[in-house]
Parts: C-alpha cells; structure tokens; sequence
C-alpha cells in the first residue's frame, strides 16, 4: 500500500456484503471519485486457492469486490448506506500469472467511463512491483 | 484536426470496436440502433470516445449526441 488503509479488515463489511469465508479484500486506501486502491493478503485458507496458488476465480473475485467496495466508498462517506449494485459485464481480462499464498496483491481501480447509469471500471491487480493481471468491470448502481 | 480526417478517425474506431461495417455511418444514423448499443454498451462508446481523442461525453450530453453527425460535431468541437 502506498498510504494508510481508509478501511481494513472487518471495517471493509460496511462497504461490500461478502462475509468469511468469501472476503477477497482486506483494505481500502487512496480514494477518489477516479479511482482507488485494495488489497488482499493471499493466505493458506483463502477458499479461491489450491496448491498453493490463488485461483483465476478469486483474482477475478477480488477485482470484483474491489470495484463493490470503490462504489459503496461514497455514499459511506455521505453517512449513507452502500447502494445495491450490480457487476454487468467483466471484460478485456488478462492474467499473467497466479499469485501464490503469502503474495500481498494492491489493485488499483479507475473510472474509464460513464453513461446510463454504468460506470466502466478499469483494474489492474499488482504484487510487489509487477503487474499480474487487469481487466474492466461494468458496475451499475441500483438507484431508490 | 481536419474534420474530415476525424470522421474518418471516429468511424474506424468504432467500426472495429464494434465490429460494424463503417459504411453505415451515415451522419443520419442512429448510433445505437446501428452500433446495436444497449444500456450496458453504451459506456463502452462513451470510453472508447475520451481515450482515443480526450473528449469526455457527459450523461447530460449523451442526450444530444444521438447521430453520427452529431457525435462528429460533439467531438470536433471539443478537441
């Protein structure tokens, strides 16, 4: 992470509605109404790995969440609670290669676009320095 | 830019995201009956518009860019 955590651990459940066994994200940092910043820690009992190794599902999982807990940011910052929302589309997603279990991952999320109520996400998911996947995610929020 | 070279600039990048024969871009039609455009797509366009010529098509806006001819003018006005 390059600053302090916004939100971590638990304090992430009031922005997305996963809860354990199935939390992909540990920590929400550096956010703006252009994007922001999550991690995971990769442990040995994390439900998406196998041999040792963090599953396409789960990288794609925690892109997911990721892009949930960027969208429900706001309105908790409002002193409201998140919006229902839904993932569209997943497109444009590469993996260059599995993460293993003891990889701290740091996604950064941004805006690419905006029309009609779906907001286009872009994601690339790092561990350490290099880059080990990306991919575009359609989020639309279900307004009252 | 000339803006003839941005119509054809604007038609080629959307004919080969979308696949559809740029000759159907006729300043008449309809972008998103001809782009085959639903609610989930139309970002797409929307996207593929700021990051190949830096214009930003606001929800507001999107109302009035309804034509080819009128997405060429939105564009060629804001570069």
């Amino acid at each position: 992470m390059t600053q302090k955590p916004l939100l971590e651990g638990s304090e992430l459940f009031k922005l997305i509605p996963q809860r354990a066994p199935i939390v992909m994200v540990d920590t929400f940092c550096d956010a703006n109404d252009l994007g922001a910043e999550t991690g995971l820690n990769i442990t040995a009992d994390n439900i998406f790995c196998q041999d040792g190794l963090l599953r396409e599902p789960g990288i794609i999982e925690h892109i997911a969440q990721s892009a949930a807990a960027f969208a429900g940011y706001k309105p908790y910052t409002q002193g409201e609670e998140p919006k229902l929302g839904f993932i569209g589309e997943v497109k444009k997603c590469k993996i260059a290669r599995l993460p293993r279990v003891g990889e701290q991952l740091r996604t950064k999320l941004s805006v690419v676009g905006e029309a009609a109520g779906v907001t286009l996400i872009a994601a690339e998911v790092f561990s350490a320095d290099s880059s080990i996947a990306t991919c575009q995610m359609k989020i639309f929020i279900k307004n009252d | 830019m000339e803006k003839e070279v941005l119509i054809e600039k604007i038609n080629t990048v959307l004919s080969e995201e979308f696949e559809v024969d740029a000759a159907e871009f006729t300043p008449d039609a309809d972008i998103k009956e001809t782009l085959q455009l639903d609610s989930l797509s139309l970002v797409d366009m929307v996207a593929l518009i700021d990051a190949e010529f830096g214009v930003k098509i606001k929800g507001t806006e999107l109302v009035q860019v309804k034509t080819f001819g009128a997405l060429y003018d939105f564009v060629h006005e804001r570069m």
